[in-house]
């Protein structure tokens, strides 16, 4: 069976997930290659929270938030904040920074999910795994990755 | 000052006993086929089954049936299970209901892992069964990984006074009040006008069963007034907030009404004409004028007149009809009372069409359809209807105005954003006065210029029906080709025209010579900038408030202890705002009912021993006493270290992603539980299960 790329999609329940889950009522078909996660807010995830699930063999990750809906004061300027500082980290490793998006998607957005799934999808194809990227580029700086662990 | 020991002592009280040995209980549901047609439900467990820590691993037709929730229990009774996954339908339908059953057996709720395979695998995965099966037993796999580091949680359990505020004295905050205070809890409602009643107090007949809004009105008023546990404040707002659900400390200020209430009603009378101010009257949108010591309406509650503190110049002519009783300084008071829920009601203002806007503003013919509420009403049983001195004849009314607006064709308001909703209640209101018009002034020509009708309730069809056998032509046109209104030809017998490229004639251009030009404004939620701010509530794109889920949690915001109610949440008739202001006292009465409050323990929760007192969680907090450093003694050094308190927190998780030190974590939702999930999903699957 040839690898497919890895798509993590981080889902709000406030809005990516409950988006996800309209698409399932009206059996919208996308890629299998796709693993939601439902989270309160992605302000929760830090900058090494990614390079690691990059690291680890994820090929795309899309956050899909709830933008001005957020239910969290703060949090999606905030979960924007740090993805806009995982940008330049990603490219200090070679990894293309196309792998990862921030994208609002609310309860009923099911024609924005299916959008965001399918270009992702696309892109990785023609990207390749992410581990090839990776380790096609000089030493990346696993300190930083997993100053947390 | 408390020891960090201390503090670890009563974190470690609530976690899992040290070393317990982790049995988790898998089960894969095959949703009477709506999974198992497109995932091999079997494949996925037995695959699973052969994972650390799974100790079984099994299918069943419907988990949510009686048997599937019973081979769980009996699992964690005759087996040891102590972590449940399930893969089913979404969390939505049934987390709580898997929670229920974990609990049933004596398991912690929160040892429980819900993982979709229905809505985001079956049932998007067409008919690659081979992908969508691999995509279960990965899902399911993270699942796992994730109850491999589930720890046992409590709900945070708070006391509850049983008080409740209703802000906003509209229909649905006096429903709310009235519901809450039925099932014995106090109520204290805060209005900020002089009288009760918000917009329906504005209205005359009202769709869908021509009942007279203020009688209705009134009924439910008097019963509010008379009922033992409400308290109501006229001409109060709120002016701060502390403190969380179960306990909110609100600050009220209350400006003086200036006129006492047993101020007699001839007395009254004599004072309100003797007032040598005239404003425009709010009541009538400004078709009349008002004195500064004033009534809303006649009948209006509460009785007693009230003095406009903005437009009273102080001269006294009030006082020389009878000066006991008036007091001419407004000597506002700010208290403090203590409630365990806040309903929100603060109600809609139509919306202001902009000036030149269909000829508003610009010429005196273009009104209002609420305005031509008050003009009929205030025409009471003359036989002919007359406009600006002049007789009227013929009427247009011109439906989605300041609604359903399209960025790029339509002015934005200030905010930038333009009115993409439909206001629900216009197309219905203004048939209903189309029908008024052609019954009462059989002469007039009623002229029906809409995009779309949407006459959505049960019985308002009706007033469709009807409105066409009354000979209400219809026109229609498109949004991007809107109507014109402008002067008509000197010598025509009308002042203005409406021309409409008209699509029920296939886009003939028709020009309607008119004496009167109805705008049928949409709503727009109150300005309540400050209220959002002190409740930390939020408002959506289209700035009504924002309820937590549309379906699952309606009326509920995101802050516990905080509902809304009526047209605050967004565009509603009279039955859906006492419907919404019913679901929001029945919240509040849930809530507060059982004199403790209980909450998700999904908060943030410190690791004193890795803290360092940085303090970036509290910089990066946008809650007030959510988070906090305190100091401790650490051998008898004194140090700072964060302290959630839980009730303020909501678990946003933005300390988590800012403390450099790993020290803060959501329960529930801990990076460690995500990067295990993460870990699980790109990790290679054994050759065995590849090929599935
Ligand atoms: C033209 C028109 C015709 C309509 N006709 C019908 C009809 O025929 N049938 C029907 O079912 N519905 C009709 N409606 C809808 C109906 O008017 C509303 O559903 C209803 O009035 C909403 O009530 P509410 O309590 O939500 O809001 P409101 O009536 O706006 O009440 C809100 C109250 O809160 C107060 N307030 C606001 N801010 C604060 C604050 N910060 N502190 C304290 N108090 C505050 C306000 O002063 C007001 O008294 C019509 C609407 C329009 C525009
Ligand atoms: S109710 Fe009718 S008039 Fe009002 S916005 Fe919706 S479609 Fe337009």
């Amino acid at each position: 069976m040839a690898e497919k790329p890895k798509i993590l999609i981080l889902a709000t329940l406030s809005g990516g997930y409950a988006g996800a889950n309209s698409v399932g009522q009206l059996r919208k078909d996308y890629p299998t290659n796709t693993y939601i996660l439902p989270v309160l807010c992605p302000c929760l995830f830090p900058e090494d929270f990614y390079l690691r699930a990059f690291e680890r063999g994820i090929d795309g990750i899309l956050v899909m938030y709830s933008g001005t809906d957020s239910p969290y004061k703060g949090g999606p300027e905030r979960a924007a904040e740090i993805i806009n500082r995982v940008y330049p980290m990603m490219k200090e490793r070679g990894i293309d920074t196309r792998r990862l998006r921030l994208v609002a998607i609310c309860t009923v957005c099911t024609g924005p999910f299916l959008k965001e799934v399918n270009e992702m999808n696309d892109l990785l194809q023609e990207l390749g795994p992410v581990r090839r990227e990776r380790s096609s580029t000089a030493t990346p700086q696993p300190q930083t990755v997993q100053s947390r662990e | 000052m408390p020891e960090t020991s201390e503090i670890r002592r009563q974190k470690d009280s609530q976690s899992n006993p040290q070393g317990e040995e982790i049995r988790i209980g898998v089960y894969t549901c095959h949703c009477g086929g709506n999974i198992s047609d497109v995932v091999r439900c079997e494949k996925v467990a037995k695959v699973l089954s052969e994972m650390p820590n799974v100790v079984v691993s099994r299918t069943h037709m419907a988990m949510c049936s009686d048997a599937g929730q019973a081979m769980v229990e009996e699992d964690i009774r005759e087996r040891g299970v102590n972590r449940v996954v399930i893969g089913a339908c979404a969390p939505s339908l049934h987390e709580q209901t898997f929670r229920r059953t974990v609990a049933r057996a004596g398991l912690n709720p929160y040892l429980y892992y819900h993982v979709c395979l229905r809505e985001q695998d079956s049932w998007v995965s067409g008919g690659d069964c081979e992908g969508a099966t691999e995509k279960a037993i990965r899902l399911m796999a993270a699942g796992i990984a994730k109850a491999r580091h589930l720890k046992a949680l409590d709900p945070i359990r708070l006391d509850a006074k049983q008080r409740a505020l209703v802000i906003g004295g509209g229909v649905a905050g006096l429903r709310s009040a009235w519901d809450i205070a039925r099932r014995g809890i106090q109520v204290t409602l805060i209005e900020k006008s002089p009288f009760l009643g918000g917009r329906m107090a504005q209205l005359e007949t009202t769709f869908p069963a021509g009942e007279t809004a203020r009688e209705l009105l009134h009924d439910l008023i008097e019963r509010v007034l008379a009922h033992p546990n409400v308290t109501v404040h006229t001409r109060a707002e709120l002016v701060g907030v502390r403190g969380y659900v179960g306990d909110f400390h609100v600050q009220i200020r209350r400006q003086s009404r200036g006129v006492s209430d047993d101020f007699a009603q001839a007395q009254a009378e004599a004072a309100i004409a003797a007032c040598p101010v005239e404003v425009p009257d709010e009541f009538n949108y400004g078709l009349t004028t008002r004195k500064a010591i004033y009534r809303a309406y006649p009948g209006c509650t509460p009785a007693t007149p009230a003095i406009d503190w903005e437009n009273c110049t102080l001269c006294g002519k009030c006082l020389q009809v009878n000066g006991q009783g008036i007091d001419l300084e407004n000597k506002p008071e700010t208290f403090e009372i203590n409630v365990g829920a806040v309903v929100v009601a603060t109600g809609f203002r139509p919306y202001e069409p902009r000036q030149g806007e269909y000829g508003y503003g610009e010429f005196p013919e273009v009104v209002t359809l609420p305005q031509l509420i008050r003009l009929l009403a205030l025409a009471g049983e003359s036989e002919g209807l007359e406009w600006n001195g002049h007789p009227v004849r013929n009427i247009a009314m011109i439906h989605c105005v300041g609604s359903r607006q399209i960025e790029g064709i339509h002015e934005p308001q200030p905010d930038g954003q333009v009115n993409d909703y439909c206001s629900r209640v216009c197309c219905t209101a203004t048939l209903h006065l189309a029908n008024e018009l052609r019954g009462r002034f059989p002469n007039v020509n009623v002229f029906d210029v809409y995009q779309d009708i949407r006459t959505y309730g049960r019985g308002h069809e009706d007033y469709y029906t009807q409105a066409s056998a009354n000979m209400v032509r219809f026109l229609r046109f498109h949004a991007e080709e809107p109507p014109e209104v402008v002067p008509a030809p000197d010598g025509d017998s009308c002042p203005v025209l409406v021309k409409i490229k008209d699509y029920l004639t296939w886009g003939e251009e028709i020009e309607v010579p008119v004496d009167l030009v109805v705008l049928a404004v949409g709503i727009m939620p109150r300005p309540i900038d400050d209220l959002i701010k002190m409740l930390k509530i939020s408002p959506g794109t289209d700035r009504f408030l924002l309820e937590v889920h549309p379906k699952l949690r309606p009326v509920e915001t995101a802050v516990p202890g905080i509902v809304l109610a009526g047209t605050a949440q967004g565009p509603m008739n009279i039955q859906e705002s006492c419907a919404a202001a019913s679901a929001a006292a029945a919240k509040v009465a849930v809530l507060l009912g059982q004199g403790l409050v209980e909450l998700e323990p999904f908060v943030a929760r410190v690791d004193p021993e890795r803290c360092r007192g940085s303090g970036q969680c509290v910089e990066v907090c946008c809650y007030e006493d959510a988070i906090s450093l305190q100091t401790f003694s650490v051998n008898g050094r004194e140090v700072q270290r964060a302290v959630v308190t839980p009730a303020n927190c909501t678990g946003c998780g933005a300390c988590v992603s800012a403390c450099p030190n790993r020290a803060i974590d959501v329960q529930g939702w801990t990076l460690e539980q995500y990067e295990a999930m993460v870990d699980a999903i790109a990790a290679d699957l054994p050759a065995s299960e590849v090929g599935v």
